[in-house]
């Protein structure tokens, strides 16, 4: 049997995605995890090529099916958005592997005062997910998006009853009073716009003063998805061998667009924090093409220097200059 | 005749260092004895040959003159040549701490006036002669060590992680002992390598490996000036792994 991965507590503050055989073990207040869902199917470091002597294969991981606990709205954007990137022409296989032995329960959430989902519209289940559930307090409101998801209800069915017209009212109702929940709620459609007028605005000396380069925001962000490519030797009880492995990079470390000769298309951090916020605020030319900011304000939580305020930042950008969470909201 | 082929000669040495690397090699000796031979490694063995040496490891810091007549002849009987340990890349505390005093005050306080001690300013290996490798870590993680030694038996240069804990300590999702405990920790500042170990155990990292490359030591001093941390006390934390005196002297600490 595959595992059940969920959210659990890992410290005061902080959640992970950890494999859980109890239902106790489940940390069902959990908002954000540390890591969003996209480890499992772009891990970390994974081997993709083996070498033994003259030898070179794909490594081709047999992978279990496996289910994921407690995926919210954002999170689904994400990998919606990962989706596009490895799952355009050419496919990658390793991680299209990992996304098809997943089943994908999404549950509802309500925002704190750094989630922006909303206006990232990010915020409602739209695909992704297999099951999806709205807590309406006493049960869930179960969403089924596919045959397979179909499939599982019908093994389960002493646990269901079909929706009623007051479930239906209920579920509605969650919805509508979430969506007056958001403190941050800004029409993302001009953000690729300020971006561009912001180009040479001071926030990006300022910002880039304080940033630690220390690369929290890309691993926690569910649509960070660059790598770097290692080749690792390693012994084995008879003979050296050697793979190569990917491994997840961050645009925030100086090597990351270092070329031959000792030049830098990007050394230092003001640079290097511009180009971040323009991938996830503005886009590039690629498959995503919008901006791949999913509002789930990890990157927020996670800054030991406290710059990676994104509704901020986009405050200043259109002109309202207040960088304060709790302050007006545009 | 059959000629046998024969096994890459390593050699294992010390400089003015704790032995921390030597130790963790020792530990890991197993593991690589069928594909070696150890042809010097005093700390371990009483016959040694320093001649001819394939891949050299060397600990510990350029810290006496007879340290420097040791490091340029193991490197001109050397095919490769590794630092092993922060003493060895950096000088470690020997070079930074003390980087504040004369070498000639310190050996007076310590060995009396007068002592045939003949102690210098302590440095890197690479201060002296041309290093291959450089694996930093007080002391070294030993799952590097194997990694770059499968590599160099595959003439092959290794790939050594120079990003900072962080990525490490966020792979394992620790809580961020940094945010949610203002512990002083130097995780974005510090190469990773160790697998984000103190962090792992809600202890602040003290940076033990190193600086990470391009370090933010500007805005990692002005983050622990912000929690409440003493400016002095940030910079002897800051230096004490290898960031220099006159590096951590002209910081610009926003406050």
């Amino acid at each position: 049997m595959g595992s059940v991965y969920a959210p659990v507590r890992v410290s005061d503050q902080s959640f992970a995605f950890r494999s859980v055989r109890d239902e106790a073990e489940i940390a069902f207040e959990a908002l954000r995890t540390i890591l969003p869902p996209k480890k499992f199917f772009y891990p970390a470091k994974e081997t993709i090529l083996e070498c033994d002597g003259d030898e070179v294969k794909e490594h081709i991981e047999v992978v279990e099916p496996f289910a994921v606990f407690g995926v919210h709205p954002c999170d689904l954007a994400g990998l919606n958005a990962l989706d596009k990137i490895f799952l355009s022409t050419p496919q990658d296989s390793h991680y299209q592997r990992r996304r098809r032995a997943a089943f994908i329960i999404g549950l509802s959430c309500l925002p704190d005062k750094h989630c922006f989902c909303k206006a990232m519209k990010a915020d409602a289940p739209g695909k992704g997910y297999d099951l999806f559930l709205t807590d309406l307090e006493d049960k869930y409101f179960v969403q089924v998006n596919n045959q397979e998801a179909f499939e599982f209800i019908l093994s389960c069915k002493e646990f269901m009853h079909l929706a009623s017209d007051q479930d239906n009212q209920g579920y509605k109702k969650f919805w509508n009073d979430r969506d007056s929940m958001f403190e941050h709620n800004f029409d993302s459609a001009q953000l690729p716009n300020l971006m561009d007028l912001g180009w040479d605005h001071p926030l990006w000396q300022e910002l880039g003063e304080r940033c630690l380069s220390c690369g929290n925001c890309t691993p926690v962000c569910p649509t960070c998805y660059c790598f770097d490519m290692t080749d690792v030797a390693m012994f084995n009880s008879e003979k050296v061998e050697a793979e190569r492995q990917r491994v997840w990079d961050s645009c925030q470390f100086s090597g990351f667009a270092a070329v031959a000769g000792g030049e830098n298309f990007r050394p230092g951090p003001v640079d290097r924090l511009k180009f971040w916020y323009r991938h996830k605020l503005h886009g590039f030319e690629d498959p995503i093409e919008i901006p791949s900011c999913v509002g789930c304000g990890r990157c927020t939580v996670s800054c030991p220097s406290g710059i990676d305020d994104l509704p901020g930042v986009i405050r200043i950008l259109a002109g309202r200059p207040q960088l304060n969470l709790e302050g007006e909201i545009a | 005749m059959q000629i046998e082929r024969r096994l890459p000669r390593i050699a294992v040495q010390g400089l003015t260092g704790c032995a921390g690397e030597l130790l963790v090699i020792l530990e890991n000796l197993g593991s690589v004895l069928p594909f070696v031979q150890v042809a010097s490694f005093p700390f371990a063995q009483s016959k040694n040959d320093l001649s001819d040496i394939d891949i050299a490891f060397v600990e510990g810091s350029v810290s006496q003159k007879h340290d420097i007549d040791s490091i340029k002849e193991i490197r001109a009987r050397s095919k490769w040549l590794v630092a092993v340990g922060n003493c060895a890349v950096h000088g470690c505390v020997q070079s930074s701490t003390c980087s504040r005093y004369k070498a000639k005050e310190l050996v007076e306080a310590v060995y009396a006036k007068d002592s045939p001690i003949e102690a210098l300013d302590a440095k890197p290996l690479s201060s002296y002669v041309n290093v291959d490798v450089e694996l930093s870590g007080c002391p070294i993680d030993k799952n590097q060590f194997l990694a770059v030694l499968a590599s160099l038996l595959k003439d092959h240069l290794p790939y050594i992680i120079d990003r900072p804990v962080c990525l490490e300590c966020k792979m394992r999702e620790n809580g961020c002992v940094l945010i949610e405990k203002n512990l002083p920790c130097l995780g974005p500042v510090t190469a990773a390598g160790c697998g984000a170990l103190c962090p792992s155990f809600e202890a602040a990292c003290y940076g033990c490996f190193g600086p990470c490359k391009d370090p933010q030591l500007n805005a990692m001093a002005t983050v622990l000036s912000e929690k409440g941390y003493n400016l002095s006390d940030i910079l002897v934390r800051l230096g004490t792994f290898g960031i220099p005196e006159q590096v951590l002297s002209n910081l610009d600490v926003k406050r």
